[in-house]
Order: structure tokens, then sequence, then C-alpha cells
């Protein structure tokens, strides 16, 4: 597989088992999200890959080949850490040159950098002065700068506000764009869903689902909600078109106000589409909606 | 030492000097310092030869302060911040780390001393500026001995202040109440301890080993009889290794233990 591959994955803290044969696959240009509850092990993980924390087992594969996480393995790698909060005594343009440095990153991208994070003027500034979403950008300018194969974000929404967010989807979506790869991990499923392609649900260190949006939509099997406008239709008609779709027995039929609430499965809804069909002028338009991210991740939890 | 060590060390020295608690230490050391250098200038010739010894003493009480002070938070910092696990995702060993930080903070160090030992140069007569030569480098290994236990502190802690208060306590007992400890010591013996037991004690705190060398520098051993320690104290390559023990020795904990951490 081209990507990076990490198989078996097991760490256990003393009696506690924090992650129990966990496999990840990330491919390039994807971008996959880590979600689970607090202590799920989606911190850990991102540790075990960037060599933070040892694992008892784990195998790891780069492009296919078997790879040791060593320094070829971490130049590979950029990171965010959750919260970060660097020291106070250097300004933003310093705390960069010190990474370029370190990472063999010529000065020059530096300034390209503090462009792309929005921090130009305030990179002349003390860090000590930064909010927290400005510390938050820094640091993800600290993770792009040696342009990574794999950008690894952990909470990386944490303190951005909706100008932080843009720039964070901007570089989500450039990596992939440039056939890189980003694994990030979240709480903010709402906000991240549209700009990741797979999501890994972590629950009590083992892999509860891997998969699209869809894929995990489907596994969770949670209805389809479908709003019937019927606005100024007799309501003898709309009785009919309700008792219509309560005979055929496949979904919760309820009438709100002036607009029919139909929740069916999935692969039921073109099924109801017909049903209205067979009454003329009573709906006048038809809105479906998908279950969320969150309810399929509360299902997905709650089934486990 | 790889890119990364070496921009580490300038990291560090570049962060240290800009941190203000090790500014406003290091500019007390240099007024203090050259408060003696010129007291010892103006006074009467008896006087002027206690130039060292002060400066020796106050070395003492200082130059171990802004040691713990520059290293203290060199891991625990970088815990607390989050920032440990950026820094260690870097390629570089977890021992090289360590390594650079005692590097860059020994510089900074070196900075301080040469500032306040330099002020004091600047205002002291010619007499007075040799000495305060000759203790530039046995100050500089006091000063690395403390830096490399606050590292010790720093990788052993989990949180800054818990760090800061060991430091503090690490300081009082080794630079005020050591000696007095051993004088403790040997009243509850009775004189019973032999002199090279109590030389080996007194040489077993690098403050100790600092005060008995620069003694024997500025007074000869004659002074050191004078206190009884006639046997038991160490020639110039134990004095050596010594020193080398006391700043080699934390660190190296420091970095195998770091190095061993199955979490970061």
């Amino acid at each position: 597989m081209r990507g990076l591959q990490a198989r078996g994955i097991s760490v256990r803290f003393g009696r506690l088992q924090v992650l129990d044969d966990v496999t990840l696959p990330v491919r390039p240009g994807q971008a996959v999200m880590l979600v689970g509850p607090n202590g799920a092990g989606k911190t850990t993980l991102i540790k075990v890959l960037l060599g933070l924390v040892h694992p008892d087992f784990a195998v790891f594969e780069m492009n296919g080949k078997r790879a040791e996480i060593d320094n070829d393995w971490k130049r590979r790698m950029g990171y965010l850490p959750e919260a970060v909060a660097f020291s106070g005594n250097l300004s933003g343009v310093q705390l960069l040159r010190f990474f370029a440095s370190a990472r063999g990153v010529p000065r020059g991208r530096v300034d390209e950098v503090l462009r792309r994070v929005g921090l130009v003027e305030a990179g002349r500034r003390n860090i000590r002065g930064y909010s927290r979403g400005m510390r938050q950008r820094l640091g993800l300018g600290v993770a792009i700068l040696a342009e990574p194969d794999l950008l690894v974000l952990d909470e990386p929404t944490s303190g951005l506000d909706q100008e932080g967010l843009s720039l964070l989807w901007s570089v989500i979506a450039e990596w992939r764009e440039a056939g890189r790869m980003v694994l990030a991990s979240t709480h903010d499923l709402a906000l991240m869903e549209r700009r990741m392609d797979e999501i890994c649900v972590l629950r009590e260190g083992r892999v509860l689902a891997h998969g699209t949006v869809e894929d995990l939509r489907h596994s969770a099997r949670l209805p389809h909600r479908i709003w019937l406008e019927v606005g100024q239709a007799p309501d003898a008609k709309v009785e009919l078109l309700c008792e219509a779709m309560r005979k055929w027995g496949k979904g919760r039929i309820e009438r709100v106000g002036d607009r029919v609430l139909a929740e069916v499965p999935s692969d039921e809804t073109l099924a109801l589409v017909e049903i209205q069909s067979g009454f003329p002028g009573v709906v006048r338009g038809v809105r479906v909606e998908e279950p969320t991210l969150d309810a399929v991740y509360d299902k997905l939890l709650g089934a486990a | 030492m790889g890119p990364v060590g070496r921009a580490l060390i300038w990291h560090e020295l570049l962060e240290r000097a800009r941190d203000r608690w090790v500014l406003v230490i290091s500019m007390l050391f240099a007024l203090l310092a050259s408060g003696v250098g010129l007291y010892g200038r103006s006074a009467e010739a008896e006087v002027a030869k206690l130039t060292g010894p002060s400066l020796v003493t106050l070395a003492s009480l200082l130059v171990p302060l802004v040691a713990l002070v520059l290293s203290h938070d060199a891991i625990v910092g970088e815990r607390e911040r989050n920032t440990l696990g950026l820094l260690l995702s870097l390629p570089v060993a977890r021992s090289e780390v360590v390594a650079a930080k005692l590097i860059g903070r020994g510089l900074a160090l070196a900075a301080a001393i040469g500032l306040g030992l330099g002020a004091a140069m600047l205002v002291s007569d010619p007499d007075g500026a040799s000495t305060l030569l000759a203790l530039m480098g046995p100050t500089l290994l006091l000063g690395l001995a403390f830096l490399s236990m606050g590292l010790f502190i720093s990788t052993v802690t989990r949180r800054q202040a818990t760090a800061a208060s060991v430091v503090v306590v690490v300081w009082f007992g080794l630079v005020f109440f050591y000696d007095l400890g051993v004088l403790g010591l040997l009243v509850i013996t009775d004189g019973g301890l032999s002199q090279s037991a109590v030389s080996a004690l007194v040489v077993g705190n690098p403050a100790g080993l600092y005060r008995i060398e620069m003694m024997h520098a500025f007074a000869g051993s004659d002074a050191l009889q004078d206190l009884g320690l006639t046997t038991g104290l160490p020639g110039t390559g134990t004095t050596w290794l010594l020193w080398c023990s006391w700043i080699v020795v934390p660190a190296a904990l420091s970095g195998a233990l770091l190095s061993r951490q199955k979490v970061v």
C-alpha cells in the first residue's frame, strides 16, 4: 500500500491497555480523522506514530516497505500538539527559525510560512503576547514548515476563530491536493467532517469503525429525516398522504405544522418519494436530511 | 551533535538570554561583584586581600542559584507547555536533546558569570583583576554542576512548580545547610569522624569543593589546616574527576531517564 500503514499497535501502561491491536492506514492525498471519547487512545496513537510513545507491539510500513520509527521516519512527519504554548521569551520568527535550522529548511521558508499562517506582523512580537488562536496558528506553521509527508494534528481546531479555521481547512486541502497525508484527532466532528476523507472511531483503545463518512452512516443504520412541505394543501389530502405512508410501514410519520416529517431508513427514501408522487398537488417541496456525523458517532459508541 | 542538537544549543542560549529571572539574578550578581571589586580597590591593602575570598563567598551563593534558575524548567517546562513532544518528534535522540540543553544553558550561564566577574574586573585594580580571572574557571565549574543538577530535577518532576520548589530546597540545602550539617555531625560524634571522612563530606558537595579549592588558591594550605582539614583533600586529578562527575552524572541520568520513558 502507498502511504503509511501502522498495524497491530498495542500499548499498555501498567495494567491499563491503552491501545489494543490498532491498525491505521493513511493513503497519499487522504485526510483521516481520529475520533473517540476522552481516554479512547487518540493522542497515544498519534504519539506512537511520532515516536513519543514506545509501543509494546507495532508494525509500521511506509509506501509498502517495513519501517522503523527512526530519524528518517520522523523527517516525514509534521506535528501540531494539542494546546501548544510556546515559551514566551521568543518571537514567532525566532521560534520558526529554530525549527527551520533543526529541520534543515532554508530561512526563506520561514517568511513564506509566516505569510501562510497570517502572522507576518505578529511574527516580530514576543509569543508571550499571542492569543491562544495565534499560538495555534504558529504551531500549525511549525508543523508545515518542512512540508512533511504526513501532517499530524492533535485537536487542531481548539482556540481557532473563523479566520483560523479557514486557514486550517486550506492547509488540509493543500496537503490532500499535493498527494500528502493528514491525520487529525478531534472532538469537533461537525467542523471537520467535510474536510476529511476517512474517519477512524476509537473506543477504549480499539478501532470501533473506520471508513468514509458514508460508510459510517451506512453502518450506523440511522434513519434519514425527510421533510415534505405541504403548505396550503387541504388537511384531508395531507391526512390521506400520511395514512398511505404509515400503511407503508417503513418509518415514523409525523405532521409538524405545514410540513410532514418522515424518518425512514436511508435505502427507503426513493420509495417514500414515489408514494408522495401518488398525491399530486399535496407536496410542494422535499428536503432530505442525512443523519449528522455526531448522531452517527453517538450511535456507534452506543452500540459498542 | 546533529543539526537538531546544534540548533537547540543556540535556541536555548537565545531563549535564556531573554529570560527575565535569569537577567535579574545575573545583574544582581554583576552589581554585587562590582561592589566587592570597587571596595577592594579603595580600601587599605589588608582589606584588598579579601577581594578574592569575598567574591568566592558571593559566587558560591549566587552562581548555584543562577544555574538552578536556568535549568529547573529545561524539561518539565517543555512538558507543561506541550512542546516536549514537538521537540522530541524532531529527528534527534532524546539524550542529545538533554546534552544540547546543558550546553546551551551552560553558555548562558558562562555569559552570566562572565558578566558578573567581568564587571568586577573593570572596576578593580590590576591585582584584583588577575584574582578575578583565576576565579572564572572554577566558578563556571560550580555553576555547571548545579546546572546539571537542575536539569536532572527538571527531568524527574512532572510540574514546573514542583521543580522550582525542589531546586530552592537543593540550593538552601547544599549552599547554606550542608556545612552546618557536617559541623553538627562532628558535634554529635564528638570528633569521632576521621579527617578523611570530614574531607570527603566537605568535597562531596560541589559548593564545598569550590570553597575549599578557592580557599587553597587564595590562602594556601595553611588556611585549610587552621580549619582542621589536613588530610583527605583531593589532588588536582581527583578534583577534576569530582567536577566532571558533578557535571556529567546528573545530565547523563537525565538523558537516560528521558530515553527510557515509555511516554512523553
